[in-house]
C-alpha cells in the first residue's frame, strides 16, 4: 500500500544523535520565497431554515501590529455593478487578506459572466462547486485562505459552503473558521449542533436520548453570532474593531456593522 | 544546590531534534513605561498577558514590589520578571539589613543587570526600576541581557514604540506629579489600542519621597461586554456513565478537613476571579 | 450546445466498434485521453515549486507549515459473496485541528461506482468528481458503462502525470459491471493501482485492518458483512485520533450500489461495550 500518510504513528526518521541536534533543527529554515502574511481575524456562518448568516470581524493585522480597524472580510458576490446590488451569495474569506482578495474578484467574475452568458443567476450550489475548483486550479500554489460561502438555495433554504485552502468542500450548519476558529467552533458544535447535551429528562446514563439539533430561529442566530464574536475578543488578540455581519435572505442581502472592543 | 536545575537540557535538546515543539511560555507581550516628576517617579503599564496569540490572563499584575520605594515593572517571560524581582527584592532586603541604609535603586538596577548578564539573555526578563532613595528620584531600564539606561522617561515590551510616541510628543521637563501620571497612562493606553500584545486596564505606581502608591486598575476601559444569552444548562444535560458520591466524612480519611461557616472562603484563600 | 456535442462525438464514420466492445482498441485509447491538465494549475514563480510546496503545506515534515490542508483518514472496502462493503469514517483533520465530523468520504462517482477519499481532502474531491465525468463521457462515447478496471487506470495515469507534484491520495474503486461483476481497486498518488478483495487505507488502515483480517471470510451474509466493515471503522476511530466522527456505510450489489447509513461512532461505541462485552479495554465502573 506504500506510503500514505502516518501522522498519527511515531516518526519513523532517522534520529539524530545528541552532537547534531541542536543545529539540524532548532535553526530556523529560511525560505526565499514566502508570499503569505497571516492578516489574523475571524469569520462565522450559521444556516438557517431560511436563511444565512456569515460574520466576520474587521480587524487586520501582521504581527502586533494593526494594519487597519476596518478590513471587511465579507464580500457580496454576483449582483448587478461594481457594488452588486441584488447580490443573494456572500463570500468570506479569512487567512491572507491579499489572496482573499484576489479569490474574490475571481468569483464574482466568474458569478457575473454566467448571468450574462446563460441570462440567470448562478444557485448557490453551482457557485460553490465553482469556488471550489477556483481554489483547486491553484493546488501548487494556494491561496492562504479559509473560505466560507452563504446564500439561500434552490428550495429556499439557507445554504452555507466551508472551503479549506485547496478547495475540498463541504455543506454544514455552522462553521467557524481563521485566527479564533479553535475558540468559535466548540461554541457552535454546542449551541447549534447541540453536541454533548442531551435531554435531561430520557432516562439515567446511557439511555439518555442526545438533544436533536433543529434549525434556529434568526434571532437566536444573530444573538450566538454576537456572543460567538465578543467571546472571541476577550481571549484572542487578532480578533476585534468592528463585526461585519450580512443575513441572506431570498429578499436580499442585509448588512449590518457593530463595534467590538478595540484593545 | 542553588540556582538552575540544567539536567533536563540534554534530553529536551533530543526531543526538540525530533520536532518536539517547546513548550510556550506565557509572555507579557506587554506595554510597559516609567517618567520622573518633580519629586517623585511614576511607573505604568497594562494588564494582557498573552502565551500566542491567546490571552492568558486579562487582568494580571506587572507592576513588582522590589522596596517599599523602589518598584519594578516588567514584560517579557512571566515567569522570569516575577522570580527575577521577587529574588532581587529578598537580596536586597539583606542588604539592606546588613548595611543599615534604606536601599537605593541604582543598587537594585546593579543587582539585576549583574544577575541577566550572567545567564546570557536566557532569563527574558525587561524591567523599568524605579524608586525613591536618599540620592533622589531614579528611573532605570534592564534589558535580558544586561545592558541598562537611565532616562527621564522610559519605554519598553512590544507597545513600547506605541507608548514612546506619546511621550515623544507630550513629555516636557519638571512635569507635576498628576501630568506624570496622566502622560503615563496615555502612554500605555496607547499601547493597550494599537499594540496586539498590549491591552485590558492600567496600572500606575506613583512613588515620592514620602510614599508609595500602588493605583492598580487606575483606568479599565475594557470592561466585559454583557453577553445575549444566557448559557446555563439544565441539570441532566450531561450523560454519566456511572454515579459515586464522597461524603465528607471518607473524604477526611485522606485529608484535614476544615470547616469555615458561611460556605465562605478563609481569609488568604480568596481567588482572585475575572469580572 | 452542437460544440460541446462536436467536441465529446466522433464522426459516424468511426462508430465501428470493435468485435469486443469491452476493450476499444489502443488507438481509441490514445485519441482520448485529456490534453495534458498541468498547464491549468497555477504555479508559484520559482525554480522547485514542489519542493516550496512541500514546506508550505507539509503538516507531517513541518508542523508549523502556513497552510494546513485537510486530509482523510479510515477507509475500507472488501469483497465477499454478496458484492463490495465500503465502509469509512468522517474526520477530517488539518495538524491537530480537527477540521469536520461530517465528511462524505465515499464518493458516488455513478450508479454502479464507488471511489473512497484518503489523503489530501481537496484532491480526492476532485480527482474524483473529475473521474466521474471521464467515465461519464466513456458512457456516451461508447453506449456502455465503463469497466471497474478503465475508470481506475484513468486514474491511475492521472496522478502518476503528477508524481512528484504533492498530490496525497489512497482511493480506492469499488463498482459493479456486467463483464467484471463486482470489482474492487487500490490507487494511491505514487501511482500504485492494484486489484484485490480486500483493502484498508489511511492513518487508520493497521487497527481497521487487526479487526477486519481477523474476521474476513468470503462467504458472508450481507448483514454479517456490512457489520464487519462497521466494526472494522469502529476499531479504528477508537485507537486513531486521526479518525472519527461517523461510519459512512455503502455495499455493491449486482444492481449498484446502495447506502446503508451514516451512523454516529458514540452511541455504537458505548453499544458495541455495553451489549456485546468488547473494548473491555475501556473501563464503565467507578473504583
Amino acid at each position: 500500500m506504500a506510503s500514505l500518510f502516518s501522522a498519527s504513528l511515531p516518526s519513523s526518521d532517522p534520529s539524530y544523535s545528541f552532537n547534531q541536534a541542536p543545529t539540524t533543527a532548532s535553526e530556523p529554515r529560511q525560505h526565499a520565497f514566502y508570499p503569505y502574511t497571516d492578516n489574523g481575524g475571524s469569520t462565522l456562518g450559521i444556516s438557517g431554515a431560511d436563511f444565512t448568516i456569515i460574520a466576520g470581524d474587521t480587524r487586520s493585522t501582521s504581527g502586533y501590529n494593526i494594519n487597519t480597524r476596518y478590513a471587511p472580510k465579507l464580500f457580496k458576490i454576483g449582483g448587478d455593478g461594481p457594488n452588486n446590488e441584488n447580490a443573494r451569495i456572500v463570500l468570506s474569506v479569512v487567512g491572507f487578506a491579499a489572496d482573499g482578495r484576489a479569490l474574490k474578484e475571481r468569483l464574482d467574475t466568474v458569478v457575473k459572466m454566467y448571468k450574462y452568458q446563460h441570462g440567470k443567476d448562478i444557485s448557490v450550489h453551482a457557485c460553490a462547486q465553482r469556488l471550489s475548483h477556483l481554489l483547486y486550479n491553484k493546488r501548487f500554489f494556494p491561496f492562504y485562505v479559509t473560505a466560507i460561502l452563504g446564500g439561500v438555495d434552490d428550495e429556499g433554504k439557507g445554504a452555507l459552503y466551508s472551503y479549506d485552502p485547496v478547495g475540498s468542500y463541504e455543506r454544514e450548519q455552522c462553521r467557524a473558521a481563521g485566527a479564533a476558529a479553535s475558540l468559535i467552533m466548540p461554541f457552535l458544535d454546542n449551541q447549534v449542533n447541540l453536541k454533548n447535551q442531551y435531554d435531561p429528562n430520557s432516562g439515567p446514563g446511557l439511555e439518555k436520548k442526545p438533544r436533536e439539533a433543529q434549525p434556529l430561529p434568526r434571532e437566536t442566530v444573530e444573538q450566538l453570532v454576537k456572543d460567538a464574536f465578543t467571546s472571541a475578543v476577550e481571549r484572542h488578540i487578532e480578533v476585534g474593531d468592528g463585526l461585519q455581519t450580512m443575513i441572506i435572505t431570498k429578499d436580499g442581502i442585509q448588512e449590518t456593522y457593530s463595534p467590538l472592543k478595540k484593545d | 544546590m542553588p540556582g538552575f536545575d540544567f539536567s533536563n537540557h540534554n534530553r529536551n535538546l533530543a526531543l526538540h531534534a525530533q520536532g518536539v515543539p517547546l513548550p510556550k511560555a506565557t509572555s507579557t507581550g506587554t506595554t510597559i513605561v516609567g517618567c520622573l516628576f518633580d519629586g517623585g517617579v511614576v511607573i505604568a503599564a497594562d494588564t494582557r498577558a498573552t502565551s500566542g496569540p491567546i490571552v492568558a490572563d486579562k487582568n494580571c499584575e506587572k507592576l513588582h514590589y522590589i522596596a517599599p520605594q523602589i518598584w519594578c515593572a516588567g514584560a517579557g517571560t512571566a515567569a522570569d520578571t516575577e522570580f527575577t524581582t521577587a529574588l532581587i527584592s529578598s537580596n536586597l532586603e539583606l542588604h539592606a539589613l546588613s548595611t543599615g541604609r534604606k536601599p537605593r535603586v541604582v543598587t537594585v538596577m546593579t543587582m539585576l543587570k549583574q544577575h541577566l548578564f550572567r545567564y546570557q539573555g536566557h532569563i527574558g526578563a525587561y524591567l523599568v526600576v524605579a524608586g525613591v532613595d536618599p540620592t533622589g528620584s531614579q528611573l532605570f531600564t534592564v534589558h535580558a541581557h544586561g545592558s541598562t539606561d537611565k532616562l527621564p522617561y522610559v519605554t519598553m515590551g512590544s507597545g513600547s514604540l506605541a507608548a514612546m510616541s506619546v511621550f515623544e510628543t507630550q513629555w516636557k521637563g519638571e512635569l507635576t506629579r498628576e501630568e506624570a501620571v496622566k502622560i503615563c497612562s496615555d502612554a500605555i493606553q496607547a499601547g493597550i489600542w494599537n499594540d496586539l500584545g498590549s491591552g485590558s486596564n492600567v496600572d500606575v505606581c506613583v512613588i515620592t519621597a514620602e510614599k508609595t502608591e500602588l493605583l492598580r486598575n487606575y483606568i479599565t476601559p475594557n470592561v466585559r461586554e454583557q453577553k445575549m444569552r444566557d448559557y446555563k444548562f439544565a441539570k441532566g444535560t450531561t450523560a454519566v456513565l456511572n454515579e459515586k458520591i464522597i461524603t465528607k466524612e471518607e473524604i477526611s480519611k485522606y485529608v484535614t478537613v476544615q470547616d469555615i461557616g458561611d460556605g465562605e472562603a478563609g481569609v488568604g484563600e480568596k481567588m482572585e476571579v475575572d469580572t | 450546445m452542437d460544440a460541446l456535442v462536436q467536441q465529446y462525438s466522433r464522426p459516424s464514420h468511426q462508430n465501428t466498434l470493435s468485435s469486443n466492445a469491452a476493450f476499444p482498441d489502443d488507438s481509441e485509447l490514445t485519441t482520448t485521453i485529456p490534453p495534458p491538465l498541468s498547464l491549468k494549475f497555477a504555479l508559484p514563480p520559482i525554480t522547485a515549486p514542489q519542493s516550496w510546496l512541500r514546506s508550505m503545506t507539509d503538516d507531517h515534515a513541518n508542523p508549523s507549515c502556513p497552510i494546513k490542508i485537510a486530509h482523510g483518514t479510515t477507509t475500507l472496502a472488501f469483497r465477499f459473496k454478496g458484492g463490495i462493503v465500503v465502509a469509512t469514517d468522517s474526520r477530517a483533520t488539518a495538524g491537530n485541528w480537527i477540521a469536520s465530523q461530517t465528511v462524505k468520504k465515499v464518493i458516488e462517482i455513478n450508479s454502479c461506482l464507488l471511489g473512497t477519499m484518503a489523503g489530501g481532502a481537496a484532491d480526492c474531491q476532485y480527482w474524483l468528481a473529475y473521474l466521474g465525468m471521464q467515465c461519464r463521457l466513456h458512457e456516451l462515447r461508447h453506449k456502455q458503462r465503463i469497466s471497474v478496471a478503465a475508470a481506475s487506470k484513468i486514474l491511475a495515469n492521472l496522478v502518476y502525470s503528477y508524481k512528484g507534484m504533492g498530490l496525497s491520495m489512497g482511493t480506492m474503486c469499488a463498482g459493479v459491471t456486467p463483464t467484471e461483476g463486482p470489482a474492487l481497486y487500490y490507487i494511491d498518488s505514487d501511482g500504485t493501482r492494484l486489484s484485490g478483495n480486500l483493502f484498508c487505507v489511511g492513518s487508520g488502515q493497521t487497527f481497521a485492518y487487526g479487526v477486519l483480517d481477523a474476521e474476513y471470510k468470503y462467504d458472508m451474509e450481507d448483514d454479517e458483512a456490512l457489520e464487519l466493515g462497521k466494526r472494522s471503522i469502529l476499531a479504528a476511530t477508537h485507537r486513531d485520533a486521526y479518525s472519527g466522527g461517523f461510519i459512512n456505510l455503502y455495499i455493491v450489489k449486482e444492481k449498484g450500489w446502495e447506502k446503508i447509513g451514516f451512523m454516529d461512532t458514540n452511541p455504537i461505541f458505548w453499544q458495541t461495550k455495553l451489549e456485546k462485552g468488547e473494548f473491555s479495554n475501556v473501563t464503565a465502573k467507578l473504583d
